[in-house]
């Protein structure tokens, strides 16, 4: 049944045939993206990892310095872009896991790790560019039955492109949620003491959902490269994590859903009533706080909450 | 012999907590390890299950050492303990406290094939048989009227049962039980004793480490004495509390003139 709520996000361009509202959708669709991985290891693991902003910029970086320099497919580049996260991923989650750092610790020391992926890429000059960026020229093909290979160029394309890329995150995470990966991280979450005695691996299940969250962050770092042409060092930031904390956090972390809508607002609302940056830092800083303060569970998790005692 | 341990020492800088320990448990059988506070009890469970390494001796676990291995692996094997205050998923159903256990159960029982629940056709819940392991282990702990409410929404009693369900999901070989009946009534203790003959009936070793002597000699085939980490009495319930250095141990030389 919840497949049919992906319907009206296929039918929309056809009734609004706006790139503005597109540009929205499109931005939406990718951070929602690295939203709904990041929160497998924050809302479904209870770890705050202050990596997730890095694995997504490393991987546009990867991606479009293998197109520029191999002359190769953004697929084929998107490979080792999500092979290194995931190598990366490992050697840093096994660190953190294997000395059992837990809470603000974990955070902490995956914050370090994060600004030294920043600081390398700001530096490389030869290879990154440091401060300026580096454009990013090439766009995606796509191949549709009966068109053959379409360059997506166009909002419409990118709209498109975004949302099977969404879906196929949702997909991923609800299987491996529902699984008994799912009650693994559950019950690390819940009671890492108890979840230990009951023969559950806390290294290996903890390096699963790090490994994992970062490798989709990785897929949206690659989309978000190639769509918006150019990319900087601050995409490894700690603003862009803590961006990606409060869509959670605004959504709600025990679902799905919420930190997709948690996305859509926060990436909307500065677009919509026409923010700088500086006034969007306000926006989402009061938007956390007041969540925090309100509603502790997010949106979705509180409007589910009201379903349940309905 | 199902857990032997041999000469087992664990000293925290100047303290000795477990002394040269030796014992060994055989299939089937009710142990009860007493001793006041501070004679190593909770040292040695945590010794045995692999949340501390000793300093010296050896655990066999079917002949095999697992001194120093981990928590998991320990649990993996077949030693599943519980937690003297109820360690529990509070945010979870009862049943989902028990079902989020299965975890073993499925590794033992599906090994790599679990990686077909990650199919999107295949429904993760078609595991009758665990659904009714589920059920008949809320039952036997006599919860099965409670399976719906939340984990922090019963008394402490139903805790500490819940603790023993949790762990019986694991479905150990030998289950030990940290102080299970502290700070339970007389009628829950009653109930515990019944559980807990129900559980050995139905083939899980048990050895339950706890300082109410009564309610040891009631439930226990075999008691061992504990004192400053040394075993001081092994034998009959019965006989190891008339056993002079226990009751010296517990009441104070007088007594154990009289």
């Amino acid at each position: 049944m919840k497949v049919l709520l992906w319907v009206p996000f296929f039918i929309f361009p056809v009734l609004v045939q706006s790139n503005f509202v597109l540009t929205i959708f499109i931005f939406s669709f990718i951070l929602a993206i690295a939203a709904v991985s990041f929160n497998l290891i924050f809302g479904f693991t209870g770890q705050l990892s202050m990596f997730h902003a890095a694995a997504f910029g490393i991987a546009a970086y990867i991606t479009s310095l293998t197109v520029s320099m191999f002359r190769v497919s953004f697929w084929v580049a998107l490979v080792p872009a999500i092979c290194f996260t995931i190598l990366i991923s490992i050697v840093i989650g096994s660190i953190c896991f294997k000395f059992k750092l837990k809470a603000f610790y974990f955070a902490v020391v995956t914050l370090a790790f994060s600004e030294l992926a920043r600081l390398i890429i700001l530096n490389w000059n030869s290879v990154t560019n440091g401060t300026l960026g580096l454009m990013v020229l090439d766009k995606p093909f796509v191949w549709i039955p009966g068109a053959g290979f379409l360059k997506i160029d166009g909002a419409l394309g990118w709209y498109f492109l975004t949302l099977v890329a969404l879906i196929l995150t949702v997909a991923v995470c609800s299987l491996v949620l529902r699984s008994w990966i799912g009650r693994c991280f559950a019950a690390i979450r819940l009671n890492e003491d108890l979840a230990e005695t009951l023969g559950i691996d806390i290294f290996r299940y903890k390096l699963l959902s790090f490994t994992l969250a970062n490798a989709l962050a990785a897929i949206a770092g690659g989309l978000y490269a190639f769509y918006t042409g150019y990319i900087e060092p601050n995409y490894l930031g700690i603003n862009q994590s803590l961006d990606i904390i409060s869509m959670v956090l605004l959504g709600g972390r025990s679902s799905i859903i919420g930190p997709i809508a948690g996305a859509f607002v926060l990436t909307g609302l500065p677009h919509i009533i026409d923010l700088s940056g500086e006034a969007r830092a306000i926006l989402y800083g009061l938007v956390l706080i007041l969540t925090i303060l309100i509603l502790p569970q997010g949106v979705i998790g509180t409007l589910e909450g009201w379903r349940r005692a309905a | 012999m199902l857990l032997e341990v041999i000469d087992l020492t664990k000293r925290f800088g100047g303290l000795t907590a477990v002394s040269d320990m030796s014992f060994a448990i055989a299939p089937g059988e009710i142990v009860g390890i007493f001793g006041p506070n501070g004679s190593g009890k909770t040292t040695l469970l945590n010794l045995i299950t692999g949340v501390l390494a000793p300093t010296a001796g050896r655990i066999l676990w079917k002949s095999a050492e697992i001194q120093g291995h981990s928590p998991h692996a320990i649990a993996a094997a077949g030693v599943v303990k519980t937690f003297q205050t109820p360690q529990l998923f509070l945010e979870l159903s009862i049943y989902d406290n028990v079902a989020i256990a299965s975890h073993l159960r499925l590794q033992r029982q599906f090994g790599m094939r679990r990686l077909a629940e990650l199919l999107p056709w295949r429904d993760a819940a078609r595991h009758v048989a665990v659904m009714q392991r589920i059920d008949s282990i809320l039952t036997l702990c006599r919860l099965d009227g409670v399976r719906d409410r939340t984990a922090a929404s019963l008394s402490y009693g139903q805790e500490k049962m819940l603790g023993v369900a949790i762990a019986m999901m694991c479905e150990p070989e030998l289950l030990l039980l940290d102080e299970p009946a502290s700070g339970l009534g007389e009628d829950e203790i009653r109930t515990l004793e019944e559980v807990l003959r129900d559980l050995r009936d139905a083939a899980t070793t048990l050895c339950v480490i706890d300082h109410k002597v009564d309610f040891l000699a009631r439930v226990a085939d075999r008691a061992i004495a504990l004192q400053q980490g040394l075993v001081i009495a092994e034998g009959a319930p019965a006989n190891v509390l008339q056993n002079p250095r226990v009751i010296e141990a517990y009441l104070g030389r007088q007594h154990a003139r009289a």
